[in-house]
């Protein structure tokens, strides 16, 4: 479980360039929800997964995760609950390293670390059965550099590295957004399938709505650094990105000017 | 065209210089650090290894203690880049500075002279006859490199190395993994000059003298055999690269030997720092020029 409380930020504070990107921004996530989250560019979305997972911290507010507060927490001391895959396919591994190695940094995410070595043999039969099931024929090249890879196999791999510890959070930021539409939908399914089968804790962020509406149990949608709206169970089921530019509407009074939400 | 013992002698600080090669390996291939700490290091730790001979110390003692001097002036550097996040290049200058006003105060004068004092070498010398004495360095400094290469490999291959190699290449990934990058910084910018106090002690002990100016161009001459290795021994593992590392330091010393005692080159010892820097030129421009040419003859071909 996650949850944030009146989380406020502002970059660049007291300059001309003041940007406030989150305003009391508050939610709850339960354990085992899968939560999709929308909102146009500069809503605070990104800002939001990066206060969450430690890369910023937060101007006043509270983060608690499984009741612990991390508000103050450096990413490196919430790794053990937060996982997380980023948007570009390349950041989320080390191309000089081998998938192996890249798959030993991930098996010990959080954990404190020895002078052991660091790929050990026993690890290996794990890595090669969660790369199976990719049908990528990862499982054979566990030698092979990161780098050697297509960014599509990355984030693939980027997703199994987050997943092969346990997490209270996995936060997935627009991790589909730079691959090809082929891609993409593979990444996706993926996705859906660690998420389902784990059981984990999730929060997307996406750009494209219709991607929000389908997959995951929750769609929230940030503007100007809050939620406006928070949409589960019955109520969502059935809803198509027209009502939900309605919705979106009428809480608000505004029009969404940001096309690339709807197009996507 | 080279005598033996010029050979031998380019070989023994060939060796030598193998153990900076790895320091600079570690701050500007594993951590993208790059790093000048080592110009005040490499006579911080002959400093170091000289008072302490001179003051009665077993030799090997006295170079652990120039390791532990070199690891603090490179946490010095690491703390200045990562705590108060000054420039990492500017941290190491600043260091490399204080240390010459240290390397002074530590030495007490600007030279020592270890002439008559029993060093790592001396017993080593005895084990070899009279004519022979001149292999006994290079003997031990083998030793020494290969020692030191085979740990480093095995630290890499750690979960601890792997997590600062981890830093060097996608710090926010590392951070991700949770592993504490600041930490990892300091700890790998610390081995690195550790290893250049040893060369620094272990070099004094060779050339039977400390001095506070044998520091300058060290990061030179170290990224000499770093980028030349890496020509020679394409660095596609740990290993090959640390090969690469001694092979080049070796190979640089070699190549200075030749270009000083090449009498058609009429050259001398004082144009040794234009050498150096023509063979580092060299060694960049080479690697990519040889990548073109094979392009070239594979179209033509074609």
């Amino acid at each position: 479980m996650i949850s944030a409380e009146n989380l406020e930020l502002t970059f660049g504070q007291g300059t001309p360039l003041e940007n406030p990107a989150l305003r009391g921004m508050s939610l709850t996530v339960n354990q085992g929800e899968f939560v999709t989250v929308i909102g146009s560019n500069g809503a605070g979305k990104s800002t939001f997964l990066n206060a969450l997972a430690g890369e910023v911290i937060v101007d006043s507010g509270r983060i608690e995760v499984d009741g612990q507060d991390v508000t103050r927490l450096p990413t490196h001391k919430r790794a053990h609950r937060v996982a997380r895959v980023f948007q570009d396919p390349l950041a989320g591994t080390c191309e000089g390293l081998t998938i192996e190695e890249n798959l030993a940094l991930a098996i010990k995410r959080g954990q404190r670390r020895w002078l052991t070595s660091a790929v050990k043999r026993s690890y290996l039969d794990r890595f090669r059965a969660a790369l199976a099931k990719l049908n990528l024929g990862l499982e054979n090249r566990l030698t092979d550099k990161m780098g050697l890879l297509s960014g599509g196999q990355r984030q693939a791999v980027s997703l199994l590295m987050a997943s092969l510890t346990p997490s209270s959070i996995l936060l997935l930021d627009e991790h589909t957004a730079a691959l090809d539409p082929k891609t993409a939908r593979f990444v996706l399914e993926l996705t859906q399938d660690i998420i389902t089968e784990q059981k984990l804790t999730a929060l997307m962020v996406t750009h494209s709505m219709k991607q929000a509406l389908e997959v995951g149990d929750r769609t929230v949608m940030l503007h100007q650094g809050q939620v406006v709206f928070d949409i589960a169970g019955p109520e969502r089921k059935g809803l198509e990105v027209k009502d939900l530019l309605d919705l979106f509407e009428q809480q608000r009074g505004l029009q969404v000017e940001d096309d690339s939400l709807l197009l996507g | 065209m080279l005598s033996q013992i010029a050979f031998f002698g380019a070989l023994e600080t060939g060796l030598i210089y193998g153990l900076v090669a790895f320091g600079i390996y570690i701050s500007f291939r594993v951590l993208d650090f790059p790093d000048l700490t080592v110009d005040g290091s490499f006579p911080l730790g002959a400093a170091v290894a000289a008072v302490l001979i001179l003051g009665g110390w077993n030799p090997w003692l006295a170079t652990l203690m120039a390791v532990f001097a070199g690891m603090a002036a490179g946490a010095v550097t690491a703390l200045l880049n990562v705590k108060l996040n000054i420039l990492n290049l500017l941290a190491s200058i600043l260091t490399m500075i204080a240390l010459y006003s240290v390397n002074l105060r530590i030495m007490g004068s600007p030279n020592l002279a270890l002439l008559y004092e029993g060093t790592v070498v001396t017993w080593w010398e005895n084990q070899f006859s009279p004519e022979n004495y001149y292999m006994a360095p290079v003997a031990l400094f083998l030793v020494v490199a290969v020692v030191v290469l085979v740990l480093l490999w095995r630290f890499m291959k750690s979960e601890v190395g792997l997590s600062m190699r981890a830093t060097g290449a996608n710090p926010r990934m590392a951070r991700a993994q949770g592993i504490a990058t600041g930490g990892m910084i300091i700890l790998g910018v610390a081995l690195s000059n550790g290893l250049v106090g040893m060369a620094g002690a272990l070099f004094a002990q060779s050339q039977g003298a400390a001095d506070v100016t044998m520091g300058v161009g060290v990061i030179v001459i170290g990224l000499a055999s770093l980028i030349g290795g890496e020509a020679l021994v394409t660095p596609t593992s740990v290993l090959r690269a640390l090969i690469a590392c001694v092979v080049g330091a070796i190979v640089y010393r070699l190549a200075i030997a030749f270009a000083l005692n090449a009498d058609m080159l009429g050259l001398q010892a004082q144009d040794l720092n234009l050498i150096t820097a023509v063979l580092v030129t060299l060694a960049i421009v080479l690697p990519g020029f040889r990548t073109k040419l094979q392009a070239r003859m594979t179209r033509n071909k074609a």
